[in-house]
């Protein structure tokens, strides 16, 4: 159902609260008929909150999103597909373990799909969050102090 | 403990609160707005069934916003909060099971939607932010609500019939009962659907009814009747009922008839209506699917009568 509607009716998506309203109601589908899995997507935001510099809000394309100082890493989409930005070295990496996929949109991105399927999926994802999490925070750590390195350098 | 000490402790509760508070505020809303209607139109708009779940779950998630709570809990008060909502309007506002059964996606969908939208706003204790949203919501209601509201819509279907033109006309201007078994989920659950249609005299003007299998009648005008051709035919009074009927009209009705020129006719149905509820990009899946599933039960019915 998720992938027809994403991929015949996608287009959709760039109406305002479309995506939103269409993850509420497959939020509510999940909690009347797969509940555990509200159970593990609260057990991951859970999970990131206490990641140091983390945030969680509404993703604009319906789900939670996971940031790190204001900058998305990560998503989970009601219907338990997480989505997380890795590198494409990383991806690749992890693609031989054979559990994550592609991102469902965009297949040539650092961008991975996991589907939540089990409550042992759970630890799996907390560990590709956390990979996702160390990975943005050194980018962005890094970006920031590059200016005062540059400055260094510089002798400014 | 006692009953008195729960019922204490439930009447204090931020969750109690929060969903009372919002089930109030919708009704007081849609009392106000019903009231400062200048006529009794029984349109229901689009921020009836958007703004109002939306600022609903907002409402609620104020209430929760002080508390640790998980998102699982968040969408189960949320529900409660549509159930509480859509049965409140079964019984206060007369709605039928099955009107109430086609709005709960929306209800359910924005309720949820706003109370996380809610959740997120609370978070970031961003009062500009938040009365920026508010106010947003409630200007659209505001404009929405003082809004002129008018759509009609036409649906046409064709089935093709192996007999000649004058043996399917035999069928189309008037039909004995339906018997066979419905096959549209709505109708098997309880919808009203065509049964059967009499007609007074076989001429331009006469009375037509269309008999429902509820027993509901409506009555019908023929304003042209074109023989083995076209019958059209104006619905001049149609019962109001909680179930769907009140918050659709329809308008008249047509039937032509192709001669393929091969022994075979093609019947076209044609039916034209207006919707009294908004929005139109919701509603009208609903009107054009029942519609058409009018439409086949009748023309399927005709089909087997001439083939016969």
């Amino acid at each position: 159902m998720f992938s027809f509607v994403v991929k015949r009716v996608g287009f959709l998506k760039d109406i305002p609260l479309f995506a939103i309203i269409f993850d509420s109601l497959m939020r509510f589908w999940m909690f009347l008929t797969k509940p555990e899995l509200l159970d593990w997507i609260d057990d991951l935001e859970e999970n990131v909150t206490r990641m140091h510099g983390t945030t969680i809000g509404i993703h604009k394309y319906g789900g939670t999103e996971f940031n790190y100082m204001g900058r998305e890493f990560a998503h989970v989409h009601s219907n338990g597909l997480l989505d997380i930005l890795l590198n494409t070295e990383l991806k690749n990496s992890l693609m031989t373990e054979g559990k994550i996929k592609d991102h469902h949109v965009f297949k040539n991105s650092g961008w991975i799909s996991f589907y939540l399927q089990n409550k042992q999926d759970v630890g799996y994802a907390c560990y590709l969050l956390h990979k996702a999490y160390d990975r943005i925070k050194q980018k962005q750590d890094s970006m920031q102090l590059s200016p005062f390195v540059c400055r260094l350098q510089s002798g400014v | 403990m006692s009953l008195k000490t729960t019922l204490f402790k439930v009447l204090n509760s931020k969750i109690f609160q929060g969903i009372l508070i919002a089930n109030i505020f919708a009704f007081l809303i849609i009392g106000i707005q019903s009231s400062l209607a200048p006529e009794d139109t029984g349109i229901l708009v689009f921020s009836e069934f958007v703004i109002i779940p939306m600022l609903m779950g907002i409402i609620t998630a104020w209430f929760l916003k002080d508390m640790e709570i998980r998102g699982k809990q968040i969408t189960g008060y949320s529900i409660l909060n549509g159930l509480i909502a859509i049965l409140m309007s079964f019984f206060f506002l007369g709605e039928g099971f099955i009107c109430l059964l086609i709005v709960s996606p929306l209800i359910f969908g924005f309720i949820i939607s706003g109370a996380f939208i809610g959740r997120a706003m609370f978070k970031k204790r961003n009062q500009k932010l938040n009365i920026s949203i508010v106010s947003l919501l409630v200007g659209i209601f505001i404009v929405d609500s003082l809004s002129d509201h008018h759509h009609e819509n036409m649906v046409s279907d064709e089935l093709l019939i192996h007999a000649s033109p004058e043996e399917v006309w035999k069928h189309v201007v008037a039909f004995d009962p339906i018997s066979q078994k419905e096959n549209y989920w709505l109708f098997k659950i309880g919808m009203p659907s065509p049964m059967a249609t009499t007609v007074s005299e076989h001429r331009l003007g006469a009375n037509r009814k269309c008999i429902f299998s509820n027993g509901y009648i409506f009555d019908e005008k023929i304003v042209k009747f074109d023989i083995n051709k076209n019958l059209i035919f104006d619905i001049v009074d149609q019962p109001k009922d909680p179930e769907i009927m009140g918050h659709i009209d329809i308008k008249r009705g047509e039937f032509i008839l192709k001669d393929n020129g091969n022994g075979t006719t093609t019947l076209i149905g044609n039916s034209w209506y207006k919707l009294h509820v908004f929005p139109t990009w919701y509603y009208d899946l609903w009107a054009e699917s029942i519609t058409r599933n009018v439409h086949f039960r009748v023309m399927e019915h005709i089909k087997l009568l001439s083939e016969r």
